[in-house]
Order: C-alpha cells, then structure tokens, then sequence
C-alpha cells in the first residue's frame, strides 16, 4: 500500500504542471483543505462550493456548507451527498481509496501540493485558478499577494537580535508537544523573522523538560482554541522547565488563530505581520504600516 | 488387554514409577491401590498417554506410542479425579460431549437418547437441565462418569475389548453412591469390557475388583486377586503399619463395610 | 448384573423429552440470525450520505450503467464501488473478530480472552504499522513480492505472535489462570504499543499521513483491494474454526480430558491461535482497531443457547458480522455527510456490555 500512495502523491505532483486544464465542469466544486477553500473565496468564486472539510472554517459564509468530514478521513459517499462535479484537495487529504473511488463515480479530483512557503501559496493560487479556468483573477491574486508577503516579510529585514520562538502545539498533563523543523510553525516563524527554539527534530513531538531549557525560547506560539486562556498559561508557566526560560520568566506568550497561523492561504501576509509586531513590536520598520488586507 | 512392560516415568528428572509390569484383562476389574504418593495416578496417567514414558504400553496390542488421540479414545475413556468446566454447560450438555467423543457404539437415533440413559445408569435422572457447576462435588462425578461411559458405552465394539479407567472415582462420593459407581464399574467389566480403577478403599477394591495391583515406592509390589493381594505382610510393607486382614474390633465400636450390603445390585438404577 | 445393562436399546432415552438439551436453540438462534444478516446487509446497502436507495441495486444489476446518464454512474459506483466492498469488508471484520473472540474463550478457557483486550490487536497493529512506516526502507525486499498482502501478512504475524507469547505465559499445564492472561495481555499490548510508538516517532511525514488514513480508517476506505487483500485470508480461518467445533466443545474440560476423548490437543491449539492471528490480523489490517465486538458477541450468545461451540461458531460468525454492519450504518448516517469512526460506535455499545457481564459474574460463579 505504501507504494501505491507514494506513486499516487508522485504523480499527483507532476500532474501538476503550471498551467493546469481547468476541470470539465467545476460549478459544484468541493474543496478539501482550509486554505483551498480561502483561495476559492478570495478568487470569488465561493459560489462555486457545495461542501469543505472541517479544517475550512474562514471565511465565515464557509461555515454554512456541509462539513464533509476530517480532511484524512473522507468518507467517499459522503462527500458524494454534496453532489460535486469536481474535487479540490489540498495535499495530505485521503485516504486515497476515497479519492480513487469519487473520481470512478465521475468527480475528477486534484491534489494541490502544500509547500509552507511563500512560493507555495503563491503555487496554491496559481493551481486553484487553473482548475476553475479563471487563471487571470488568479494571476491578479497572486501579485497582489506576493507584494503583501514581501511587505510582511521586510517588516523583520532589519531586526539584528532574532528572537526564538518555542511553538507548542499542545500542553497535556505538563507534557509538551512542541514543533521542531519542516513544519507550518517553522515556516510561518521564519516569515515572520523568528528563529524556531528547536531545531533539533523534525515535526511535531513531545519535548522533554532539559531540552526546554536547553531551546532558550524568548517567546511561546500557541494556537488560539477559544476557551480559558488563563488556564493553559498557568498550566505551562507551572512547568519548571518552562520557567527556566527567558519567555517563562516574562510570561510572553503569543495566541493566533490556527488556521489563520498555519493555513498557508490568502490570509498569511497578516499572520505574518500580525507574529512579527507581536514578537518585536514598535521596533519594527514603518514601511509596515497600513498594508494589512 | 492393557499391558506394560518394564514401564517407567520421570517427571523433572525424578522417577515416579519404575519397571512396572501391569496388566488388566478385559472382563476384569483390576484395582490400583497404594499409599499416596506411591505412583498408583502416574501409573493410570501413563497408561493414558498423559506422560512421556520409557518402556511399553499396549492396548489390545497395539503399541499405545503408535495410537492417534481418535482411535485411543476409541479404545478407552478416563475419569479424571477433578473436572473445572470453563462455561455453564447444562448436566446433559456434559454428558453430551461424550458422545462426540471416541465410538459410544451406539448409531442413529439412539445415539440422541444416549446422555438420557447414561444420566440413569448414574442415578441422576432429570438432572439434564441443571447448570453443571450448580451441583455438589459428588454430583459432578457422577456427571463426569455418565460421560465418559458414553465414549464407550458398549464394551466390546468390533469384537474388541474397551476399558474404562478411574482415578479415584469414588473418592467424593457417600456410601451409596460408592457402592453405585462400583457396580456400574463392575457391570461394565462383565458385560466383556476392563476396567482399571484406582483407589484408596481396600474393602472396596476387595469387594469389586478381580485383581488388585498395590503400588509402593514407584514400583509394583504384587499384582493378584485381592485374596492374593491383601495379606498383612504386603500391607504393612506398602502402607508402613501394622494392619491385620479380616481382623475385626476387639472393643465393641460399631463398624461397617461394604460387604455388608448383601445384594449390591439393589441399588443400581435399573433400565 | 448382566450385559443387558449396556444394551444399546434403552427405552428411557428414547422417550424424546431431552431436557437440558440446547442444541435446538442453537439450531434457531443460527437460522434467526442468518436472516438478521439478511436484512443487516440490505441496510447496509440502503444506507448512506449519498441518498441512493435500495432501487439502485436492481438498476446496478442489470448491468453496465449508460456513460452519459450521470445519475446511474453515480448509483452504480456508489453501489458496486462503495457500499458493496464496504458491506464485504464489514462482514468479513465483523465476522473474524467475533470468532477470533468466541475461539480465544475457547483456546484459553475464558469468557475474558478477547483480541482486543488481550494484545492480540496492538501485535496485528504494530505488524501493520512495521509495514507502514518501514514499508519502503527497511522491509522493501520483504513488502515488494507480497504487494498487497504486505499489510495483512504483517498484521497476521504480529498477532501471531503476541498470541503465541501470551498463550505461553498464561498456560500453565492447560489452565489459565485469569489474572495472569489479562495482565499478560497488558504487558504484551504495552510492549506492541511501545514499538508502535517507536516506529511512530521515526515515521516521516507522509508515513505519518497514511498511519493516520489507517487509524482513521475504519470501514470508509473500503475498496475491492482490499476485500481481496484481506478477504480470502478471514474466510480461510473461519472456515478452519468449523473444524475445531467439537475440538473447543471437548477442551472445556480442561486440555488432558479434551485429549483423552480423542481431540489432537496440540494441533487444536496451533490451529486455533493461527486462525485467530490470521482473522484478527486482516481484520486490523483493513479497519485499524475495532473493540469489543469479539468479547461482546459470544458472550451474549452464549447466555442465550449455552457454550455449545457447534452453534456459537457459526452464530457468532453471524452476529459479529450484522452487528458490525449495523454498527458501521450507524457511523455513517450519525453525523453525515461525514462520519464516525465505526470503533466508537462498537466501544459505545461493548462498552456498557462489558461492564454489565462483569456485574453480572461478580455475583455469579467464580473463575
């Protein structure tokens, strides 16, 4: 089986040529992946959708569509009950069984790669238009969004001391899963002039409470839950090891909406200016001023 | 016939019995006694295929090595000492099992009724229905003895011998159902099958058995009619006192044996 | 006493009242719920997201649905591609895991023993997850030649071998002491689930993708590969369980009267544990963990027509297999259009089941 799956990611990258046929049909399209489904928005084209995954929750006129499901664990006819014409899935999405069995049933899908980069939303736009066939509104959002990373990104260029960021996934029971290199939250802490506490693993694991103290972070990145804040920061600032660390000790802890830190869609720009002001403040050049969409 | 010959067993390295020559005809009841610990259960266990052992086994002659699980327990059926039942079979379920087991011998139809009639002979009858681990120690036996007579309900099949082989059958049992299960034995021996029973009651074994074999020390100390078997020297060399056959109290207790019941067959469930 | 005593004719026995005799209800609970299968199949292929009903089915049996007609292709994938492997894998996992369960209770002794419970399935799952995670690297000479039934094969010799182990450890002699099989059964799922954890932890990113596709599956990644991948092995050990019906039904007595009455103790053994490895394996491998249907089934089979295994195999072959078709219906219409993981729902109800036999036990007989 795994190869069966390497074959099909190799080959779903390589059907992926720059400029895409659009879908024969895509007026009922389903998009699987919460930064496709913004993409689609932001193209205008959120008429289009009959249905998203639950990772798909901005903008919120997507929260109205039928919730098809978790974005691993498609239920082929249930993603079939939103009567799609054509499948938008963003990297990652499966299990391909599903996948194999909707496209024999006439729904044609297409897997756009997920690279957490500038370039890769950039490559996310650019595919999400050609699948619709509306390459050049693509092509219009893909500048205008360049230019808002490239903004976002010069806000840090001149910042000397960088700071490290410890981004923790998760506090259970005092164990913390913290996220080392190649992630979403390594990427988005490098746009926005960061420097990743550790680096020594890849993913995200649980971190023991020496390498804590050894990661030296000035700041803790957690994703925004909703519910009691207080609690969690008591629960993380309790940890010794947490306390050991320069941003234990100044309780500096950023929260940012997940899909908003880590979907790698139209959104970004924002996070990315969003994380450097909360990391570095008023120190950080005024050309960042007024570019926020 | 049941044969050995020169039969020994070590279990973890220790010898439990050795170099027996035993033998039990069909037609015959043959009691094993002996003191505890002698070897009298290794020897049966032996016979049965329980154990690894040196020496040889015959069954009928035929060498008991070369005998499949199948056509061993076509030849004879064992009641063990104890029997633990997982799950709650009913008292006719148990008895049932026997009739999957081995060759009863019986075909067709009656087959069906044969738990009934084994159930009978036992003196349980309408105990079909009750849950085996709601009954008493003596109970389940007597359960246990039904179905193993069904493995091997006719004695001879084909015009061979079958046996049927007893630990201590009757060790949980009252008198009466002592003297029961003994003459069920019995029957069974002179309807042309053999049957080898251990057990601890001399007077029993006197009264039933054709030829008693007493074991002392892992080794056979005499094999013969219980007449020949049970004199005062043997006893006390197997035993280690000082017992006198046929003596009886001297102060005026009361006492009781077996023997006593003058027509044992009275309380054999009739069919 | 005369010979007449054994004499093959006995009127007692022929007078037709058999009480205690359960084996008519054993013959009407497998009838009862063959046809419960019956209709547990028809909902399963009614059921679903999509809104396609029954009607379909007659439209998809008359053959190859018109290209262009995009509503028939549709109802004909949704039938023949969807519900169709989904409702065979079903069968087949519900099936397996029930018998593995009834044949464990059997094998050990004890209405205790289940695949699940006992670290049979974290063995199937560590094999699968071996496969997994080391699939392409460590294991390619071995997974290249057994393509598909690279998974199963390797869930078949996890629970092989923790079933093995654990028969090892927790026999003594032919009895099992119940303590010891269950903590056992700990230890030997913690050590699977340590490993697994192991293997976890060095999983790349997209290995890790496809364990979760795994974990997650349940039964909504069902196709025809993977009802030939792990069908033929399931049919093929509950086939070889008829053959251990009187073998079980003899063992209750404990393994040296079993072997006294004629049954070949230890080949019953070896055949029983590699059934229950096989069955509980390609169950694992298709469906990742699904609980207590093997505990569940038997045991409630068991209080209606007794410990017979004549009928219980055959019963709870049945039971198992509706039960997890009812069960999988369920996990797809609850929260559709997405669905439940099909394990919750088996936990949900073995769940209370279970709790509800030990309550009822504790006041019964010991074991």
């Amino acid at each position: 089986m795994p190869h069966r799956l390497m074959l099909a990611a190799c080959a779903a990258l390589f059907a992926l040529p720059a400029a895409a046929d659009p879908f024969p049909d895509a007026t009922r399209l389903v998009s699987i992946g919460g930064s496709l489904t913004e993409i689609v928005y932001a193209l205008g084209e959120g008429e289009r959708l009959v249905g998203r995954d639950s990772t798909a929750i901005y903008p919120p006129e997507a929260l109205a569509l039928p919730d098809l499901g978790y974005m691993r664990a498609l239920s082929p006819e249930g993603v079939l009950s939103a009567g799609p014409t054509a499948l938008l899935v963003l990297e990652g999405s499966g299990p391909p069984e599903a996948l194999d069995v909707l496209e024999a049933a006439g729904v044609p899908y297409r897997v756009v790669p997920e690279d957490h980069s500038h370039e890769g939303i950039l490559a996310k736009i650019a595919a999400v238009g050609d699948s619709l066939g509306v390459p050049d509104r693509a092509a219009a959002l893909s500048a205008e969004i360049d230019d808002a990373l490239d903004r976002a990104e010069a806000l840090t260029r001149d910042v000397a001391e960088k700071r490290r960021v410890l981004f923790v996934l998760s506090v259970d029971g005092g164990k913390i899963q913290a996220s080392g290199t190649g992630t979403a939250a390594d990427a988005i802490i490098a746009l926005a002039g960061g420097v990743n506490a550790v680096t020594e693993y890849e993913g995200y694991k649980a971190l023991s409470e020496e390498a804590i103290i050894a990661a030296r972070p000035d700041v803790i990145l957690m994703m925004d839950r909703g519910g009691d804040h207080a609690a969690t920061d008591a629960d993380l600032l309790a940890s010794p090891a947490i306390g050991l660390t320069p941003a234990g000790r100044d309780a500096t802890i950023i929260r940012l909406d997940g899909a908003y830190l880590l979907g790698f869609g139209p959104r970004t720009a924002d996070a990315v200016t969003d994380l450097a002001r909360a990391l570095y403040g008023a120190a950080l050049a005024r050309e960042g001023q007024g570019d926020g969409r | 016939m049941i044969a050995t010959q020169g039969l020994s067993v070590r279990i973890d390295g220790r010898t439990i019995i050795s170099d027996i020559a035993f033998e039990a005809q069909p037609g015959q009841l043959t009691a094993i006694v002996g003191p505890n610990g002698s070897g009298k259960t290794t020897l049966l266990k032996a016979i049965i295929g329980d154990h690894a052992y040196d020496g040889e086994i015959r069954l009928n002659g035929l060498d008991a090595r070369s005998l499949g699980p199948a056509a061993a327990a076509g030849l004879r059926t064992v009641l063990p000492q104890a029997s633990v039942l997982a799950f709650p079979f009913t008292v006719r379920e148990v008895v049932a099992l026997g009739t999957t087991a081995g060759r009863p011998g019986i075909l067709g139809q009656a087959l069906g009724g044969l738990p009934e009639a084994a159930l009978a002979r036992v003196d349980l009858d309408g105990f079909g229905p009750r849950c085996y681990q709601d009954l008493s120690g003596g109970e389940q036996q007597r359960v246990q003895l039904a179905r193993v007579l069904c493995q091997v309900w006719v004695p001879v099949l084909d015009t061979q011998p079958r046996y049927l082989l007893l630990d201590e059958p009757v060790s949980s049992l009252d008198i009466r159902h002592q003297l029961q299960v003994m003459a069920i034995a019995r029957a069974f021996a002179d309807a042309g099958g053999g049957v080898v029973a251990v057990l601890h009651d001399l007077n029993l074994a006197a009264m039933f058995a054709d030829r008693i074999a007493i074991i002392a020390g892992g080794r056979l100390l005499t094999m013969g009619s219980p007449k020949e078997a049970l004199t005062d020297d043997r006893l006390e060399a197997a035993f280690g006192c000082p017992l006198r056959v046929g003596s009886v109290p001297t102060a005026p207790v009361p006492f009781v044996l077996p023997q006593s019941l003058a027509d044992w067959t009275s309380i054999v469930p009739a069919h | 006493m005369a010979a007449s005593a054994f004499d093959p004719a006995f009127p007692r026995g022929l007078s037709g009242v058999r009480a205690g005799d359960r084996s008519h209800l054993g013959r009407q609970a497998v009838m009862i719920l063959a046809l419960l299968l019956v209709l547990a199949m028809l909902v399963s292929l009614s059921t679903g997201a999509s809104g396609t009903d029954l009607s379909a089915l007659f439209h998809v049996l008359g053959g190859e649905p018109d290209p262009q007609d995009a509503t028939a292709l549709r109802d004909h994938v949704v039938m023949m591609n969807i519900r169709l492997p989904r409702m065979i894998l079903g069968m087949l996992v519900g099936a397996g895991l029930a018998v593995s369960g009834l044949v464990m209770q059997g094998l050990f002794r004890n209405p205790l023993a289940d695949p699940g419970l006992v670290g049979v399935s974290s063995g199937a799952g560590l094999g699968a997850v071996g496969v997994i995670v080391l699939g392409t690297t460590a294991l390619a000479p071995l997974t290249g030649p057994l393509g598909i039934y690279s998974l199963q094969i390797a869930a078949f010799l996890g629970g092989l071998a923790t079933t093995t182990i654990l028969y090892r450890v927790a026999t003594r002699s032919g009895q099992t002491a119940v303590a010891t099989m269950l903590l056992a059964g700990i230890a030997i799922g913690a050590l699977a689930g340590a490993a697994t954890g192991v293997l976890v932890y060095v999983a790349t990113d997209s290995q890790l993708r496809d364990l979760t596709f795994w974990n997650l599956g349940s039964l909504a990644g069902a196709n025809w590969t993977k009802v030939m991948a792990s069908g033929p092995i399931i049919a093929l050990a509950l086939g070889a369980t008829l053959f251990l019906r009187n073998g079980l039904n003899a063992l209750t007595l404990g393994e040296a009267t079993a072997a006294h009455m004629g049954v070949p103790v230890e080949r019953l053994k070896r055949v029983a544990i590699i059934a229950v490895a096989a069955a509980t394996g390609a169950a694992v491998a298709v469906s990742g963990g699904i609980g207590f249907v093997g505990i569940v089934v038997p045991h409630l089979l068991r209080l209606v027509i007794g410990p017979d295994h004549r009928y219980l195999l055959p019963a709870s072959a049945l039971l198992g297999a509706s039960f997890l078709l009812l069960a999988d219906a369920v996990s797809r219409t609850i929260v559709a259009p997405a669905e439940l993981p099909i394990g919750i729902v088996t936990a949900a109800v073995g769940g209370p089941f279970f709790l509800w036999i030990l309550l009822r036990r504790r006041s019964a007989i010991a074991w």
